[in-house]
């Protein structure tokens, strides 16, 4: 005997699937998506498919517009910028995933205590509108300042900013979730609080965190480059996004394309996985799930 | 011999913010080893939350008062430790809601598995097989290829099948069976039945079933308790309160139950008015507004429970005499 499939309650891991396939019937996110991974892809062959090393001068070639042999110029030092915004790149993605992965592993725990434990919630909740109050620029500006600015400062000053919305999103899934007929059916078989929030919530809450990790890297994209245009982050030589368009501000006018590509480069990837972040939450969405 | 679950007392209220609600009002009843007795009321009377109390699966508004002696022990005055170690091994669920009752996220083998592993710890293979054996058991068909399946793949009816399984994954010495029913097509109902049947005697689990369906009763039950409004109001073994029932109330119920033969005398007869919400026990029957027997005392005394014509405990000043014929009993 055979049985339809009902609609499901939540998404089963099956139906993440069915997710991708819609977000992929969506355009604009399916472009979004497949830029993302060209970019991705980009700046992790880097160091292959860069013509030059990233920080090899070259004095006879000083602030070349893009040509044949430079396809996106050099700069005042004669450095091949494709290579350099190829490796800014992945530093840009590197860190824009690390702080991600950072707020998630803070945030994810907190946000669960906070939606399940009804005493630990105001604690938690107060803490993250304390955090929320300050700009995030104040705390990644403290932060340098007492761990020297670096690749490290910034993503750790990056995660620990991204830190409210993650535990925001995971208190809400979870004071969803735990109202639910399994949670209880759960309780009714003898399930203790780990068991509940690791096998039962958790796994359910996993699509929003989704959601709000694929928003949540490009806004640290961004925010990289705004720490390391302001000297906060990384450091030179090393390329990044954001150090290039600092470098590239007093010469905007002998070599505008220094500034415009890495700045066309960080719109491009921003823009695109937001693109994809939203397709992802309308697919997630089960009000609209065009079954 | 002493029953394996002696409810007595037992007093839920809860603290809502429109002031206190009496949900159960001193219930008494027992449930012996290998029986099926069957928790009977309309909505909101008090059944699921007597059977939610057992094991502290109230929410927190909740005080709870009387004992409930299982095992040897009061289950109320256990920790919340000590009962999370009973809850699905000695005392397990089935709740109403077979749709929502599984994890999405989660095979059903994973979640059948859970409960072994939790309980008894069971691991690898052995929990395969066993999980496997419990599908088989409940009566779903290709058992180890529904082990691998999502929730939303099976239908009503299978979940609830799947759930019956996790229930009884432990051999539990008590089975709470809460409308397990009443969500699921009358054909589905009648397999789901079966199977409750078939566990009675495959692993001599005792029944506490909750239902307000006269007609699973009949099928299933050894015995009835009726409740009626926190309170209860009759108890009898089942072919003794079908045939001769003692309160006004339950003969209502049984004339509420569709019967084609009584239909050519004018279909269905219902009970007039509602279960009355209460804040505190009322020196009244609760039935009394509802009542076509109703007197003076009705009104100002609460009946005791105590032995009535039939021989059966019944709570009522005036409750019905001889067996009577279908066509004239009843509240007139």
């Amino acid at each position: 005997m055979d049985v339809l499939p009902r609609t499901p309650v939540g998404a089963a891991p099956a139906s993440r699937l069915r997710a991708l396939k819609r977000v992929l019937r969506n355009p604009l996110s399916a472009a979004g998506l497949v830029v993302v991974l060209v970019m991705l892809v980009a700046a992790a062959a880097a160091p292959v498919l860069a013509p030059y090393p990233p920080t090899l001068t070259d004095f006879d070639a000083t602030l070349q517009p893009p040509s044949a042999a430079h396809w996106f110029g050099t700069d005042e030092l004669g450095r091949d910028q494709l290579s350099r915004v190829l490796h800014g790149l992945r530093v840009s993605v590197t860190v824009g995933v690390l702080s991600v992965v950072l707020s998630l592993l803070v945030g994810v725990p907190l946000g669960l205590l906070a939606g399940f434990y009804r005493l630990l919630d105001p604690v938690i909740s107060r803490l993250t509108d304390t955090l929320l109050a300050f700009p995030f620029l104040v705390i990644a500006v403290g932060l340098a300042a007492i761990l020297g600015p670096s690749l490290t400062t910034a993503t750790v000053a990056l995660g620990i900013g991204g830190v409210p919305l993650i535990i925001r999103v995971a208190r809400s899934e979870t004071l969803r979730l735990r109202e639910l007929d399994f949670v209880a059916a759960a309780v009714a078989d003898g399930a203790g609080d780990l068991a509940l929030l690791r096998r039962h919530i958790l796994p359910n809450a996993v699509n929003a965190l989704l959601v709000q990790a694929t928003v949540s890297v490009p806004m640290a994209i961004i925010g990289e480059a705004i720490l390391s245009f302001l000297g906060l982050g990384v450091r030179p030589p090393t390329p990044s996004l954001g150090i290039m368009i600092a470098s590239a501000q007093p010469l905007f006018r002998d070599g505008p394309w220094l500034a415009v590509i890495p700045g066309v480069a960080i719109v491009v990837l921003t823009l695109a996985l937001n693109l994809f972040g939203d397709g992802l939450r309308d697919a997630f969405d089960p009000r609209d799930s065009g079954r | 011999m002493n029953p394996l679950l002696s409810v007595r007392e037992l007093t839920v209220r809860f603290g809502t913010e429109d002031g206190p609600v009496l949900a159960t009002d001193r219930v008494s009843f027992d449930v012996a080893t290998r029986e099926l007795v069957a928790l009977v009321g309309e909505s909101g009377c008090g059944k699921s939350v007597t059977a939610m109390a057992l094991t502290g699966l109230l929410p927190r508004n909740a005080t709870v008062t009387g004992r409930a002696g299982f095992d040897g022990r009061d289950l109320l005055a256990r920790s919340e430790r000590a009962l999370r170690a009973i809850r699905g091994r000695d005392i397990a669920y089935v709740f109403q809601e077979p749709m929502t009752s599984l994890n999405p996220v989660l095979t059903v083998g994973r979640q059948v598995g859970e409960v072994l592993r939790r309980h008894q710890r069971m691991r690898g293979a052995a929990l395969r097989r066993r999980a496997t054996e419990l599908l088989e058991l409940v009566g779903i068909p290709l058992p180890a290829r529904r082990l691998r399946e999502y929730p939303h793949q099976l239908s009503g009816g299978m979940r609830q099948r799947v759930m019956i399984a996790m229930a009884v994954a432990c051999a539990p010495k008590l089975l709470v069976a809460d409308e397990p029913t009443t969500a699921l097509d009358v054909t589905v109902q009648a397999g789901i039945l079966d199977v409750l049947r078939t566990l009675r005697t495959e692993i001599g689990t005792a029944v506490l079933l909750i239902t307000h369906d006269l007609g699973v009763v009949a099928d299933l039950a050894d015995r009835v308790v009726v409740m009626y409004a926190g309170r209860v109001i009759e108890e009898a073994d089942v072919d003794d309160l079908f045939a001769r029932p003692g309160h006004p109330y339950t003969r209502g119920l049984l004339d509420a139950v569709p019967n084609p033969a009584r239909h050519a005398e004018g279909g269905l007869r219902e009970i007039p008015g509602r279960v009355p919400v209460l804040a505190s026990s009322p020196d009244s029957c609760t039935f009394a507004e509802r009542c076509g027997r109703v007197d003076g005392t009705c009104r100002t005394r609460a009946p005791q429970l105590a032995a009535g014509p039939a021989g059966h405990p019944v709570r009522c000043w005036h409750p019905l005499a001889a067996p009577a014929p279908a066509a004239a009993g009843g509240p007139a």
